[in-house]
């Protein structure tokens, strides 16, 4: 490997180290945070972040995903999609940090403030 | 056996190769609970067909190669996606090659088509959900890119330093 090389890795490592870091940084609030539920580009329900509470959402195919919060934590504990990539999402709780059904066109996100 | 059909047998290894890839890949749980998260296998061969039939070529194995591994074994839905991403990394690999190829080995073309990949399949997802907060979950994609795409270049370095010493490639170039 050429130096060249090395310092191009270096670089891209910092690029995305950084941007997670930064992208934590600038979404740190101490307000109450909110978990928004978005369904094909419209938004279907906003949930407090503090509160437990489980909801199934119904795609406009006919699929569903199940969202449980506890613990305050949001996560997609069950859905009838063929990868299931939603389910092993990891439990989202910080701002901006979200998850994605993409064949329901589903998205889970976390923001700041009450509903 | 002309230089024509000689270029097809090459390409539809490289097809079938790339295919078999994809299905392992399939096979292989990524330990981490970031969605999408793959090793890249299929991309040893992209590289290989890049540097050995050029462009115009590794695109016919890229869209074969994914429409196929789609229909077999992914969601109809994910074809869209891994096409985004596999044109996507194609184009940037290309790009790098064509321009900077003494700067830079297989191993960073590797990692910047991995980056591509991912990219690309993120911009695709980002308009068919219609959000714009995939941001955060690219830079997980993209830091884990760097390493899957080191291997996968070093993979494709030593394939391609063993098929020198073969004669497979002498009758390509006439």
């Amino acid at each position: 490997m050429k130096k060249k090389e090395i310092i191009v890795i270096a670089i891209l490592l910092i690029i995305s180290l950084g941007g997670i870091a930064l992208f934590y940084i600038i979404n740190a609030t101490d307000q109450a945070l909110s978990v928004r539920v978005t369904s094909n580009g419209e938004v279907v329900a906003v949930l407090p972040l503090s509160e437990d509470h489980t909801e199934t959402f119904k795609a406009a195919d006919g699929g569903y995903n199940t969202l449980v919060i506890s613990d305050g934590k949001a996560k997609i504990t069950d859905a009838d999609c063929r990868d299931k990539i939603c389910v092993k999402t990891y439990p989202i709780s910080s701002p901006g940090e979200t998850i994605v059904c993409l064949p329901h066109k589903l998205v889970v996100e976390v923001i700041t403030g009450e509903s | 056996m002309n230089s024509k059909a000689y270029r097809l047998v090459i390409l539809s290894l490289f097809v079938s190769m790339a295919l078999i890839l994809s299905y392992v890949e399939s096979l292989i749980p990524v330990p981490l609970p970031i969605p999408g998260a793959k090793i890249g296998l299929p991309n040893i061969i992209t590289l290989v067909s890049l540097l050995t039939l050029g462009w115009p070529l590794t695109l016919l194995v890229v869209i074969a190669r994914v429409l196929l591994a789609g229909f077999m074994f992914g969601g109809g839905f994910s074809i869209i996606y891994s096409l985004a991403g596999g044109l996507l990394s194609l184009f940037i690999m290309t790009l790098i090659l064509h321009f900077s190829r003494n700067d830079f080995s297989l191993i960073i073309i590797s990692i910047f088509g991995a980056i591509a990949h991912n990219l690309g399949q993120v911009i695709v997802a980002s308009i068919v959900v219609q959000t714009s907060s995939l941001m955060l979950y690219f830079l997980f994609l993209m830091l884990l890119a760097i390493p899957t795409g080191f291997f996968v270049g070093i993979t494709a370095r030593e394939l391609m330093r063993l098929l020198k010493k073969t004669t497979i490639f002498n009758r390509l170039n006439n």
